[in-house]
């Protein structure tokens, strides 16, 4: 799988609830996380977090000794580490997402296995992509630091627009991006009427990805949604 | 509050037929109180028609003697003048009434009193006829002359007077008409609010200050009450989360381990399915009592509604939307811009929960399409699936039977899913209009309108 990289990645996971905890921890560890650290209070999270420097932190917004959020702001201290809150609360939800506290995403309970790991898996892989500059896709690679594109041994340069673009379609690799978010990408908020320009763009992108750019294989349209990029598995 | 604008005019309106009728009353009673008290002491008949029968049963001769028993039972005098001014005769003379007169004592006493009797007189061809009354049993007014003139302005004057009467009485009647409707209408439109189960709180100045603090009181306890019940809802829901996300983890997970039997996975399947039911509940009923108390706060922003659309397609379909259902989403050229007012979370859950009835109700899948349409002043947000649908009764029903949260009876076998009604709920808090279509074997389609500025 694509992302087997993100499996070495170490979780910090702060819950009160041992149950919970364990249970977080079997699904993490059945979907191929070896490392995984637990704590049940802030400051135990906190001291955790210190020694053991984690890559992506799971913090329950209810603790004993406090609150998901404040931990969270002692973490900032010391670390940037994504950070996903678990809540129980619809108001924390809305917390979480109305203020845009700098947590990374937030699952309400109760979820599904999936739903965590869907998350766990695209904040990881948002966080850590940086570490390859390589995207291999179907008949071409993609060298975001030099923005190139070698196809066929034959080496295509990206303009600015491009390699935006190419680059949040791969953080989303697999999943489809609405035209909005793309839009927004490139040109900054409120991209009214811009849906011809982001076409151009996408059409100029498969002349220079694809093997044949009338039969896209790799930068797919969602028609009415939006695009989706295809890595080579 | 018209209502009770008629219910004040009718009462003072009656107010002033009943100021007439007082006065139509008392002249009554004047009239038969005073009548009665002439007649007892002197006959039942006027001085004039006494002195008229008196006359008539008289003459320069002599009085009949039925005439002159009439006068005696009544208490009256009479006598009977010739043209030298000396008695012809007399009945019931009282002593000191003398029985000769001047052309002077004449002039005097024909209009006026002799002797402080009131005296009445009647002429004839050879004398003239005096009756007389016992002192004070009657004023007479001596002096009773008028310039033409005030005379012929009375009924001008009266007239005026009755106008102007009428308009003192209207003007004083509108004025308190808007003097207590300006009292009441906060108290009126407040109960109107409280009965709608909207919190209020009324200015405690003014002379119904003890109503409007009962009133607030009233909206206090009110609001306490659903406070409580609200978040009591919001508790339970709070606490079943974490028990119900251990339930699902535990039995998605013995789904997917290769070790268990079959029979067993089967069994973890329900388990895994029903408490997705029970989730989907709790959040909706969190919701909805919010919506319902009023407490959760809109938070309203100008809001592509197309690009709503897409970006919940999208997360519908990135989070793994099985196979078996598409969703396509349609948006006509000219709404791609158009704008609400709306708490883009709600609605985006208004959305969800319509799409969810559909997955639910088609398990072996179907097609869902989330349209956009604009016209010159709504915007029409279409939901539809081109599923089993539902037969005109269950429509019916589902328009117009209450749900276990507004029926007050034990029946709760006619609720329908919390879904929604949640869906209703956030339309209504929106000033949306939602309408529902749907045929067996053809699917299932909802309308909603918002109304474009």
């Amino acid at each position: 799988m694509e992302d087997s990289f993100l499996y070495s990645k170490k979780i910090l996971l702060v819950d009160d609830e041992p149950e919970l905890r364990k249970l977080v921890t079997d699904i993490l560890s059945d979907d191929g996380f070896i490392d995984i650290i637990e704590a049940g209070t802030v400051r135990a999270g906190f001291s955790s977090a210190r020694q053991e420097k984690p890559d992506l932190a799971i913090l329950d917004v209810m603790l004993p000794d406090g609150d998901g959020f404040s931990l969270m702001k002692e973490l900032r201290t010391f670390t940037d580490i994504p950070i996903i809150f678990l809540t129980a609360k619809d108001e924390a939800a809305d917390k979480l997402a109305g203020l845009g506290l700098g947590a990374d995403d937030y699952v309400v309970k109760p979820f599904l296995p999936q739903e965590l790991l869907l998350r766990v898996h695209a904040v990881l892989r948002r966080c850590y992509k940086a570490d390859s500059p390589l995207l291999e896709l179907e008949g071409c690679t993609i060298d975001f630091s030099r923005a190139e594109v070698n196809k066929n041994g034959k080496i295509i340069a990206l303009t600015a627009k491009e390699h935006m673009l190419l680059e949040t379609l791969s953080h989303n690799e697999g999943r489809i991006v609405s035209i909005d978010a793309l839009c927004e990408a490139l040109w900054g908020d409120n991209p009214f009427g811009y849906e011809n320009s982001l076409n151009a763009h996408i059409r100029r992108i498969r002349e220079k990805i694809e093997t044949n750019p009338s039969k896209p294989v790799s930068l797919i349209t969602m028609k009415g949604l939006g695009y989706k990029l295809n890595v080579r598995k | 509050m018209k209502l009770f604008s008629k219910y004040i005019s009718k009462y003072l309106l009656s107010f002033i037929v009943l100021i007439f009728v007082l006065v139509v009353l008392d002249v009554a009673a004047f009239a038969l109180t005073f009548y009665n008290a002439v007649s007892r002491n002197f006959g039942t008949a006027s001085p004039q028609n006494t002195l008229k029968e008196v006359a008539e049963s008289s003459s320069a001769g002599g009085i009949a003697d039925e005439a002159a028993r009439m006068l005696i039972s009544n208490s009256l005098w009479a006598m009977y003048l010739n043209a030298e001014g000396s008695c012809n005769w007399t009945v019931n003379l009282p002593e000191e009434i003398p029985t000769e007169y001047t052309i002077q004592d004449i002039a005097l006493f024909s209009k006026g009193y002799l002797k402080d009797y009131p005296v009445f007189v009647w002429g004839d061809e050879s004398g003239l006829l005096v009756i007389g009354y016992p002192k004070n049993s009657y004023m007479k007014v001596t002096s009773n002359y008028y310039p033409m003139d005030v005379l012929r302005k009375i009924p001008l004057f009266f007239l005026g007077i009755l106008v102007f009467d009428l308009l003192v009485l209207f003007l004083a009647y509108s004025h308190s008409k808007a003097q207590i409707l300006s009292n009441t209408e906060p108290i009126i439109s407040s109960i109107a609010a409280l009965s709608e189960g909207k919190c209020i709180s009324l200015d405690l100045n003014g002379e119904l200050s003890e109503i409007a603090d009962s009133i607030n009181r009233a909206s206090n306890i009110i609001n306490r009450q659903n406070t409580a019940r609200a978040n009591w809802i919001s508790g339970v829901s709070h606490d079943i989360r974490t028990p119900l996300s251990m339930i699902m983890g535990y039995a998605e997970r013995i789904v997917n381990d290769r070790d268990a039997g079959s029979q067993i996975k089967k069994q973890a399947v329900i388990i895994s399915r029903q408490s997705i039911k029970i989730k989907e509940l709790v959040q909706d009923l969190n919701l909805v009592s919010k919506l319902e108390y009023e407490m959760q706060p809109l938070q309203k922003n100008n809001i592509r509604i197309s690009r709503l659309l897409r970006s919940y397609a999208i997360d519908l379909i990135n989070s793994g939307l099985p196979e078996i259902y598409s969703l396509e989403v349609v948006i006509s050229p000219d709404s791609e811009n158009s704008m609400i007012e709306c708490d883009k979370k709600l609605i985006t859950r208004a959305v969800n929960n319509l799409v969810q009835n559909s997955i639910h109700s088609n398990p072996k899948g179907c097609t869902i399409i989330l349209a956009l349409q604009v016209t010159e002043k709504t915007l029409c947000l279409t939901v539809q699936d081109n599923g089993v649908g539902i037969s005109a009764e269950k429509l019916e029903e589902l328009k117009n039977k209450p749900h276990y949260m507004e029926s007050t009876d034990d029946r709760l076998d006619l609720r329908h899913g919390l879904g929604l009604l949640l869906v209703r709920q956030i339309i209504e808090a929106h000033h949306g209009t939602i309408e529902v279509q749907s045929k067996p074997q053809e699917g299932y389609k909802t309308n909603i309108y918002f109304a474009v500025r």
